[in-house]
């Protein structure tokens, strides 16, 4: 959420769930929103029932085209330029929002410099999109009264995501959507708690609700609350972690109900961290990959047999009820947390998850109203300061968390690893409808096994037919960091020279192909694009019931 | 007998769709959607429809488990927390607290991402903890 | 609230008739389905309304397999409206629920509710509480008749092309009770697609409502893509009626169209 935090000041859906159905425009740019987020499509589709035009920016031509006005299917890592050149016949047209840009926001000037030289003509060259299209495109964004954007992984994982989020943001300033019901822009978040395991300070550079660990201030009270003496230096993201085992810096590491071995860009170095360490403890559910690999396994509860809550992506915190009891000796992870604290030699001694969220509330501003209490019905999205304020359906309404709307300038720069001769095709990864994250609990779900057992690598029928592969047919697909093999599915989903591959299986991980370089600023590595070349295997369809 | 709907939330994407677990003399059977949740109003997609089957899938891990002679093997809750402590102890003697990294998770609670990072930094000295979020 | 409905499931359980009553409690803001079992409990008894009258309706006789499936020794009662009547004479015949271990609490539909359903029959004959109100004539089945036949068919191939294949309204159906389903067979629908086969997917489970859908609406109100499903499903009903002159649900005794198949 680093490019929202650097223009508005904080980061997260800037609207609700319920305010995209009244939008007069929707902006879809790197979701695959009926796949990965279902219950938002649905807003989606009474939108446009109502008459909104909904305008999808993605590569490939998923579901959710078939309920758009408009299907811009820009080249693989060109966002920017497609959002300047946007901005670019926005200004040209004179349809921005001039009194909001004046009265709200800064820097204004040096947006105007860049995005002069993206001239419809030269985005149309990089993008692949037609003039016509990215005209349309402009005036149905710009001339809406309520129009609003929803991006996920497809815009931040890559090596420009944080200039890709923030050119977004550029863009709702530019037209004066933020503050404003049906408007914003809007990260849909991909795991349920994503927003609550940022909002609970597990971020190496804030504590709870975004406190930065390097403020004395802060620092201090922590240290008061917790009884304990602090660091006040940043420490290592996932992706600094890795490297940082391999060269002998870190040698022990904790992992909660997370799978990096299957997640992880280029996990084959991943799986050689993790062999390299010291001392693994993982705590989970499921025995998975990671895992197998650790010195210590603890087994969790399932969200179902415990009590808690989950901050969802519109910001709204949300009561769980324990409905059964964990299987086994498994136990909540809030407890297994507690006990080996306590072992380690700084006890930690909750009653319950109530008695945990009186402390966060205590000690986190944005969650100073939330009680148990208070989360029986609909829940409460924050900012809720405190426990008569009703909490917060959209945000930056009169002002920006950090004043002013900060403008600045963007150039568009091409995706760290582009296809070349050795490596000619570009993979692209993603979800399909029925499997979530590294599969360890969908995989584990019979009517979802039924409906995709495996993995499978989508690719155009001219491609096919150059390499002599057919539907069904294994190939290897590999990149610079490793390989795999998959069967093909033909589809001219993508356009000639992309391919695509979902990363929830073990058996053909696509994460070993994928390029950690990462986005300097949030980190988050190029999931999104790189260079692969593709063989044809030499097996026949019966010889192997699983790939090798 | 006792037959009952408790009132949950989906474990799977950051829609957040309020579900009802169906649950039969302790065991959870079915899932319906819940209809006064106003983020899905009585929908779900396929994922939120199908929670009961993972969570009494017969792979859940239900005890502790050490590795010895390179295989892990069942332990006692006892055993494997001394066995993690002592560990991390000595690793945080030996090399300092920053040799120490957490990864915490985006499918666990508020609550327990919050004890997590508390550990973290009051119990280990570090801020080294992060989630898989980014990815 | 109703007394008389909860005075009539008190007497049951302090007589001991009934081993439980399935209903719907409200609790803290919430409604959700509960086997009540003891008397003290019935003060958070629900009848499903909310925002608007029935509003949070769940597949109660689908639960109620389920239970009688766990305790097939056992009666029980519960909460029922027109529709969940007409679907139990059904599934009685069915043989999913044995008429004798099930005591119906009828409750009638206020005309709000039967005006948004076009309901048949708002009430069930075993009514104990509310209304007994009007039959409600389909305007909604009306409008897409009147379209010709190609505008029909895009029109539905439209409305399919939303379907996010969740399943929801095979799962929420009191209906759909087959054991092994044949809408998730890859040879039949095939597998792994979203949308899936257009219209194929939702022709197959069209034909399977016949002489099944008891017009509840459970399954469009679950629809995360908001497919008038229950137009679609109310066509089918009049079509069985038309060539049959079967009414799905209306009564017990009646013989199901297939058996009248056979006979033609
Ligand atoms: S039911 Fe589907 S849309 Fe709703 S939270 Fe779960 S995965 Fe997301
Ligand atoms: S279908 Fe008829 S009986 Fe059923 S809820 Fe609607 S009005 Fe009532
Ligand atoms: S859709 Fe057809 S096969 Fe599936 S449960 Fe319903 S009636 Fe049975
Ligand atoms: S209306 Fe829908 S849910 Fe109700 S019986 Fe008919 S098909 Fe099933
Ligand atoms: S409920 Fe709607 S979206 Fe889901 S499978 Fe049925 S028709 Fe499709």
């Amino acid at each position: 959420m680093a490019g929202l935090a650097a223009v508005f000041g904080s980061g997260a859906m800037t609207n609700s769930i319920e305010e995209i159905e009244n939008a007069d425009c929707i902006l879809i740019i790197g979701s695959n929103t009926s796949v990965a987020h279902p219950l938002i499509a649905t807003r989606v589709f009474r939108a446009k029932a109502k008459g909104a035009k909904v305008i999808v920016a993605d590569p490939r031509r998923i579901p959710i085209i078939l309920q758009s006005d408009l299907h811009l299917q820009q080249n693989l890592g060109t966002d920017v330029a497609l959002i300047n050149g946007l901005m670019h016949i926005i200004l040209k047209k004179g349809w921005q929002d001039q009194t909001f840009i004046d009265e709200r926001t800064e820097n204004f000037e040096e947006l105007k410099k860049v995005v002069e030289h993206y001239s419809p003509e030269k985005v149309s060259e990089i993008t692949g999109i037609s003039v016509e299209d990215l005209e349309k495109a402009a005036e149905y964004y710009a001339k809406a009264e309520r129009a609003t954007i929803l991006y996920t992984m497809g815009i931040t994982q890559h090596t420009t995501g944080v200039d890709n989020v923030k050119s977004l943001a550029h863009l709702a300033m530019l037209t004066g959507n933020l503050g404003k019901e049906s408007t914003g822009i809007n990260p849909l978040r991909g795991q349920n708690n994503v927003q609550g395991a940022c909002d609970m300070g597990g971020l190496p550079n804030v504590y709870t609700g975004y406190q930065a660990v390097v403020d004395q201030a802060v620092k201090q009270k922590f240290e008061e609350a917790w009884g304990a003496t602090l660091s006040d230096k940043i420490g290592l993201t996932a992706t600094e972690m890795f490297p940082a085992v391999l060269n002998g810096k870190m040698k022990a590491l904790v992992i909660l109900g997370e799978n990096p071995v299957v997640s992880d860009a280029d996990c084959l170095h991943v799986e050689k961290a993790l062999k390299a360490l010291d001392f693994l403890l993982v705590i989970d559910i499921f025995k998975t990959p990671t895992a197998e690999m650790a010195h210590v396994v603890l087994p969790g509860a399932a969200f179902a047999e415990k009590e808690g809550t989950f901050s969802n992506t519109e910001r709204r915190v949300q009561l769980l009820r324990k409905a059964a009891e964990p299987p086994g000796e498994a136990k909540p992870d809030w407890q297994i947390i507690q006990e080996l604290s306590s072992r380690f030699g700084y006890p930690m001694d909750y009653a319950s998850p109530r008695a945990i969220m009186e402390e966060i509330a205590k000690l986190t501003p944005s969650y100073g109203g939330i009680t148990y209490d208070r989360l029986q019905g609909d829940g409460l999205q924050w900012p809720c300061p405190n426990t008569e304020h009703p909490g917060t359906k959209f945000l930056h309404q009169g002002r920006f968390t950090r004043g002013k709307g900060l403008f600045s300038a963007i150039e568009y720069k091409p995706a760290a690893e582009m296809a070349d001769e050795e490596y000619p095709f570009q993979l692209t990864t993603g979800r399909v409808h029925v499997h979530y994250h590294t599969g360890t609990m969908t995989r584990n779900s019979p009517s979802l096994e039924r409906e995709i057992s495996e993995c499978f690598l989508e690719m155009h029928p001219e491609d096919a037919s150059e390499l002599k592969v057919g539907e069904g047919d294994w190939v290897m697909i590999a990149s610079r960091r490793g390989s795999v093999s998959s069967r093909v599915k033909l589809t001219d989903v993508a356009g000639r020279k992309t391919v695509f591959m979902p990363f929830h299986f073990l058996e053909s991980r696509a994460n070993i192909l994928t390029n950690p370089t990462f986005d300097p600023v949030a980190k988050i590595p190029e999931f999104k694009v790189c260079a692969v070349k593709i063989e044809k295997m030499d097996r026949s369809d019966k010889s192997i019931s699983s790939p090798p | 007998m006792e037959f009952k709907t408790v009132l949950s939330f989906c474990p799977y994407c950051g829609c957040g769709c309020g579900l009802l677990l169906e649950v039969l003399d302790g065991k959870i059977v079915g899932t319906l959607p819940s209809k006064t949740s106003p983020v899905n109003q009585g929908k779900l997609c396929i994922k939120g429809w199908t929670v009961h089957e993972f969570i009494t899938s017969p792979n859940r891990l239900t005890q502790p488990m050490v590795r010895q002679d390179d295989a892990l093997h069942d332990s006692s809750w006892d055993e494997a927390l001394h066995l993690a402590a002592t560990r991390l102890k000595e690793i945080k003697e030996k090399h300092g607290p920053d040799s120490i990294g957490v990864l915490t998770s985006a499918k666990c609670t508020n609550e327990e991402n919050y004890l997590l990072q508390k550990f973290t930094r009051a119990a280990l000295g570090t801020n080294n903890i992060d989630h898989c979020a980014r990815l | 609230m109703s007394t008389k409905i909860k005075e009539a499931v008190r007497a049951l359980l302090t007589e001991g008739k009934i081993k439980g009553f399935l209903g719907l409690r409200e609790e803290k803001g919430n409604i959700m389905p509960y086997l009540f079992c003891d008397p003290k409990e019935l003060d958070a008894l629900s009848l499903g309304d909310w925002k608007k009258p029935g509003d949070t309706r769940y597949p109660l006789n689908q639960l109620m397999i389920k239970l009688a499936m766990a305790y097939p020794n056992e009666t029980f009662a519960v909460l029922i409206r027109g529709c969940d009547e007409r679907g139990l004479k059904e599934l009685f015949k069915w043989k999913q629920l044995d008429e004798e271990k099930i005591v119906l609490i009828g409750l009638g539909c206020p005309d709000e509710l039967a005006k948004a359903c076009e309901c048949e029959k708002p009430f069930p004959d075993s009514l104990i509480d509310g209304p007994k109100g009007e039959k409600v004539d389909s305007q909604k089945v009306a409008q897409v008749e009147g379209m010709d036949l190609d505008t029909r068919l895009q029109f539905w191939k439209a409305e399919f092309n939303r379907c996010i294949k969740c399943f929801g309204c095979r799962n929420i159906c009191p209906m759909c009770f087959c054991n092994e389903c044949s809408i998730e067979e890859d040879q039949l629908v095939g597998t792994g697609e979203i949308p899936p086969a257009n219209p194929t997917f939702h022709l197959a489970r069209a034909i399977h409502m016949v002489g099944r859908c008891i017009d509840c609406g459970l399954c469009e109100e679950a629809c995360p893509a908001d497919i008038p499903l229950r137009t679609l499903y109310k066509k089918v009903g009049e079509i069985i009626h038309q060539e049959f002159g079967y009414k799905t649900g209306l009564s017990v005794d009646e013989k199901s169209p297939f058996n009248i198949i056979e006979v033609k």
